[in-house]
């Protein structure tokens, strides 16, 4: 196995000289000032195609309904945009689903303005919100969400809606959210063949009955519902271009007209047709991602950017027609519209589940080809770069790590982390995911060409994938576990949602308590799971996606199938969330109530209930806090979490889903741990009701772990987490850590030697001002934060307060 | 006849340990742990680590995490903490004697001891859990403090641990110690990090409140060793920093033989601030500013100019 392409040091110092041109940074400077708005005309175009279809076939009905939508949604080519094509008119605008999310909107028929306030104060105009509640009436009741909501209360009564009320899952499995399935773009077709492509391979199957060799009449609608989407998407480029040559001949500026021109040619020529340049394959791209936008609510995924582009940017390059300038000016304009995506949360959960209302458009880098070569090549040095230029929160990087990856990448990741403040580009070890995927029984060549969804789910190119579908994204592991010691009922709503496990008082030994906990999280798992696979049955029956199965299903276009149809050759996968905390937890009682007895079961469970109120629950809350915590390198704590993961991993895999496809677990994170906090009450560990959970799926309790950054990796390394095919580990540290190259360049090594022992994945986030006053206004939560300068020991809550402000300027200041 | 014990003295014998850092980037090469270790034959007026400068164990109240709970109070069985809950805690610095059942029984961590006893092995057993990140950066163990060289079996006994599995060790020095102590710890060292805070002897006593002959000394025979030396200059604006005392410096590097020529600046910071506080000492140098950029960038050239070549250390 070999690097398959050099990336020589000369091209690196172009790259690295490159700065933003000045319609970049203006370009950033409009989308983050510019207003967020919802747009109610694509809701309008749904409701009257819908109208109009009555009584024709689901499939066709979809067609129609995307047809009728990119031919008539109003559109706009803003004057900073080099490559063009939004869901709305909107500078940042979200169009709303209530075609397949129903009467969904939260605070949408309230009398104020919450529903616009979701995304931005006056986000939905009086008239658009009217328009909106007209088509949310008029979806109510009738979509995928509802009828897999009737099917549940049919078989288990209230279980699931109760499971949502008391916080006990995510997305809750009421919320109609991904109700589609998540699959990439099969760019290197699209990008080779065209649109054009996709409609004669329709064509084809449409032949086959006329020849009379297919009588499955769902295949012949499809093929006839991938004609009708594809040509529509030919239709609105084709509208784009007529924009671009109306604008240019009012265009004053002669080089902006030229470049209006050139964009008209583009889109006259894209997505019909293969892309021949670099610039016709991201507008491809673009059109592709605003299509499949239109039509699903949450299309996610780019997948592996440099490698889809670089036939074309090689090419450019190679043929002089394209420079280092233009090709970074290329990609920053499409990074700004991926990343800058919103989407308008709905049902009960996903309001606060995604506080931060864009889209994930998850952007691949490095990796390997289905031998196990190396691919990194110049564009993934190029996009980190202009993602560093850019400084935006999203889209999401993730850097691919695997045991070839070129430690210059590692460097220039990190530096990109540095310049965006921390979290972009996330590493996620590839070795881990594809060993993963072949003892689940995949082919290696095929598990080599995975990519990570949002942030590190790990999906299959050539597979359709359920991961947070059907309502089950999440099991909150925290949650069951509180319900062990509640006898089953739920914090927020005193209702029952567990099993009656016994009194803990009674529990005589820690391995009651544990094997009571075990009972309860098989019952309350195996109904979650249950649910979801109900669903599947329900959901295709109501919804189907033509354009995303003619894009982004493997498989869809050749077996004339709808991505919605489940079958054998999907992958599914769920994340079981808050092991950290459940095992800090289990440690602390076994370790004062039965190992060394200084406190009762009694004093334990009153304190809690109590919120460690009073002078008796803070002790006692002292004492949680100090018992052994996973993080610093203790034996007993990482091999509690060892235990809890293997154990729900185990619960998990046992789970039969129709189609006998091994269950994927990764644990991803998200800003979930605020929501999944919610609904559990005082936790042994010593947190508080309410209080956020533990970040990431194998992060230290906040401000527990107090080895340094090594202590956490070798604690993380112990308790393995193998059962999960990719887990979060995200990182604070002070810029102090991060500032220098020299210190870069030994972060690198540490991610690297992290990885090539077996962990999974690593997001290095810079400590913000933000939470540096809190560290100093309370410093218990804390005392992780390491400061480092040479020669010197300290951590920062025991700084001065005149040296923490300094701190604290200097990490906005970024020196 | 009677057979040599088979256990080592030094290994057994604990030394007074305040702090042992992994993932330590700025002392030396690759991925470091620090250990602190207790003691200094200097009085540095901008030392940053006050509480390795006493070779005892000593006790430091943090007084932003403390919620008097009155926890400590009864903890102390020589009557030098004043505590009840409601109110601070106090402890009367002459009474104590450093035993740390306070900072035990504080569990918010206000109060915390500086200075643990521990041995060479169960210091080594810490350090050796990072070797993979050592050996992936070419990093290792460097010993600091305080002096370590106040330590010197301890140290050697130390290093031969940790060459015993290839670790790299490195020694953080003030060069204020007998050289005999060099002479022990030099055979298992592969680095030394050697303090140069002011030539003019005047000066060093005044803000160090020892003379610098012996430290001077010590450099020569250091650099005639041929022990790998990094010289090592605290840049304090105002004390150390003027134009004479960075000729000099650049001068006596020069009298040194050829490997001699490179300095590594470490600006002046005032984070060691709360743990003055924490010690109930005064801290001195309140009206020294860091040394900004542009200045160190100006030290390095007119040290470049004496043919000295500088790194800053961040």
């Amino acid at each position: 196995m070999a690097t398959l392409h050099e990336v020589t040091t000369d091209r690196l110092a172009e790259i690295d000289a490159l700065d933003l041109t000045d319609r970049l940074r203006a370009l950033r400077e409009a989308v983050l000032r510019a207003p967020r708005m919802i747009s109610a005309d694509r809701a309008k175009l749904a409701m009257e195609s819908w109208k109009e279809t009555q009584g024709e076939d689901i499939e066709i009905r979809r067609a129609k309904l995307f047809q009728k939508i990119v031919e008539n949604v109003p559109m706009a080519i803003h004057d900073l945009d080099i490559i063009v094509g939004r869901e709305t008119e909107h500078l940042l605008g979200a169009p709303v689903f209530p075609d397949e999310t129903g009467d969904a909107l939260p605070g949408l028929w309230a009398d104020d303005d919450s529903v616009g306030g979701m995304l931005f104060e006056g986000a939905l105009s009086p008239t658009d919100k009217e328009v909106v509640r007209e088509t949310s009436a008029f979806f109510r009741g009738q979509t995928a969400p509802d009828q897999v909501a009737t099917a549940w209360e049919a078989v288990l009564g209230s279980w699931a809606s109760d499971l949502t009320d008391a916080k006990g899952s995510d997305p809750s499995p009421d919320s109609g959210f991904y109700p589609g399935i998540t699959a990439r773009g099969r760019w290197e077709l699209i990008l080779s063949k065209g649109m054009r492509g996709m409609i004669e391979e329709a064509e084809a199957g449409i032949r086959r009955f006329q020849e009379m060799k297919e009588t499955d009449v769902d295949k012949l609608y499809f093929w006839q519902a991938a004609i009708i989407v594809c040509t529509a998407m030919i239709t609105y480029a084709r509208r784009y271009a007529l924009l671009a040559r109306e604008l240019a001949a009012k265009a004053g500026d002669p080089v902006r007209r030229e470049e209006l021109e050139q964009i008209a040619d583009v889109c006259e020529w894209v997505p019909e047709h293969p892309a021949r340049t670099f610039h016709e394959a991201i507008q491809c791209l673009n059109f592709i991602q605003v299509g499949r936008g239109l039509e699903a609510m949450y299309p996610l995924l780019i997948g592996r950017l440099d490698q889809y582009l670089w036939p074309s940017f090689e090419a450019d390059m190679r043929e002089g027609r394209l420079t280092l300038e233009r090709a970074a000016e290329l990609l920053g304009g499409a990074l700004t519209l991926w990343g800058m995506k919103l989407v308008v949360p709905v049902g009960k959960t996903q309001r606060e589940t995604h506080q931060v209302s864009f889209a994930i458009n998850s952007v691949n880098l490095s990796g390997v080809d289905a031998d196990g070569n190396d691919v990194t090549n110049d564009l993934s040095y190029l996009i980190l770069h202009v993602i560093g230029l850019l400084k935006l929160s999203a889209p999401t990087v993730l850097v691919n790590w695997h045991s070839q990856v070129p430690h210059s990448l590692l460097v220039k990741g990190l530096e990109t982390n540095y310049r965006t403040k921390g979290g972009i580009p996330l590493f996620e070890n590839s070795d881990h995911v594809v060993a993963s995927f072949v003892a689940d029984g995949f082919s290696a060549e095929e598990a080599r060409n995975w990519y990570g969804q949002g942030c590190v789910t790990p999906i299959l190119s050539t597979r359709i994938d359920h991961n947070g579908c059907e309502g089950k994204g999440a099991v909150n592991v925290a949650f069951i576990f509180d319900l062990t010691l509640h006898r089953g009922i739920a914090y927020l709503t005193g209702k029952k949602i567990g099993i009656d496990v016994g009194d803990p008082r009674e529990f005589g030994t820690f391995d009651e308590l544990y094997d009571a906990f075990k009972r309860q999280y098989e019952y309350v798992v195996n109904r979650f799971l249950w649910l979801g696979t109900l669903a599947q049955s329900v959901e295709p029956k109501y919804l189907r996606f033509p354009f995303n199965s003619c894009i982004a299903g493997y498989g869809c276009l050749e077996k004339g199938q709808d991505i919605m149809i489940t079958d054998a050759d999907h992958t599914y996968g769920i994340s079981d969330r808050a092991i950290v905390d459940v095992a800090d937890s289990l440690m602390a009682v076994k370790k004062l109530v039965f190992d060394d007895r200084t406190i009762t079961m009694d004093e334990l469970l009153r304190a809690m209930d109590a919120n460690f109120e009073g002078n008796e629950g803070e002790r006692i809350r002292r004492l949680c806090f100090n018992a052994p915590k996973f993080g610093n390198d203790i034996d007993e704590a990482d091999f509690m979490v060892r235990e809890v993961g293997r154990f729900s991993g185990s619960v998990i895999n046992a789970y039969q889903n129709p189609f006998d496809v091994p269950c994927k677990i990764s644990r991803e994170g998200l800003s979930w741990h605020y929501f999944g906090g919610l609904g559990v009450r005082a936790l042994p560990n010593g947190r508080k009701a309410k209080e956020p959970l533990d970040d990431g799926s194998m992060s230290p309790m906040r401000g527990m772990d107090k080895q340094g950054p090594t202590g956490v990796l070798r604690s993380v390394l112990k308790a393995g987490f193998d059962e999960s095919y990719a887990s979060c580990l995200n990182q604070k540290y002070s810029s102090t850590l991060m500032r220098s190259p020299e210190s870069r360049e030994k972060l690198a090594v540490l991610t690297d030697t992290f990885f090539r022992n077996g962990g999974q994945h690593i997001q290095f986030n810079l400590v913000d001002e933000e939470e540096l006053l809190d560290a100093k206004s309370h410093p218990e939560n804390h005392k992780d934060l390491v400061v480092r300068v040479g020669g010197f020991s300290a951590y920062f809550v025991m700084l001065s307060p005149e040296v923490q402000d300094d701190v604290i300027y200097r990490s906005e200041q970024g020196c | 006849m009677c057979e040599e014990p088979t256990w080592d003295y030094e290994t057994l014998m604990p030394t007074l340990v305040t702090d042992i850092q992994g993932f330590s980037i700025h002392d030396g090469p690759g991925i470091r742990t620090l250990v602190f270790l207790k003691g200094c034959g200097l009085g540095c007026t901008w030392c940053s680590n006050p509480e390795c400068i006493s070779g005892r164990p000593e006790v430091g109240f943090v007084r932003n995490l403390c919620i008097q709970c009155g926890d400590c109070a009864g903890s102390c069985s020589v009557d030098a903490l004043v505590s009840e809950a409601g109110r601070s805690p106090e402890i009367h610095r002459r009474r104590c004697n450093g035993c740390g059942a306070c900072a035990a029984a504080c569990a918010r961590g206000a109060l915390v001891l500086y200075g643990k006893a521990m041995t060479v092995d169960e210091v080594f057993d810490k350090v050796r859990r990072d070797r993979m990140f050592y050996e992936a950066s070419g990093g290792g163990l460097t010993v600091s403090g305080g002096d370590p060289l106040l330590h010197p079996r301890f140290v050697r006994a130390l290093f031969e641990r940790c060459r015993g599995e290839g670790i790299h060790t490195c020694v953080e020095t003030s060069g204020y110690a007998a050289w005999s102590a060099f002479e022990r710890v030099l055979p298992a060292t592969d680095l030394i990090l050697y303090d140069l805070k002011i030539i003019d002897e005047e000066a060093h006593g005044r803000y160090t409140g020892r003379s610098n002959k012996r430290i001077l000394a010590n450099a020569r025979r250091i650099d005639e060793s041929g022990v790998e030396t990094l010289f090592r200059l605290p840049l304090v604006p105002g004390i150390n920093d003027s134009d004479k005392n960075l000729a000099d410096t650049a001068c006596f590097l020069q009298s040194l033989g050829p490997r001699a020529r490179h300095l590594q600046l470490m600006p002046y910071h005032d984070y060691g601030r709360g743990k003055y506080d924490s010690l109930d000492r005064a801290y001195i140098p309140t009206d020294v500013v860091a040394p900004t950029a542009e200045r160190l960038e100006q030290i390095r050239k007119e040290l470049a100019e004496r043919g000295i070549d500088c790194s800053i250390s961040l």
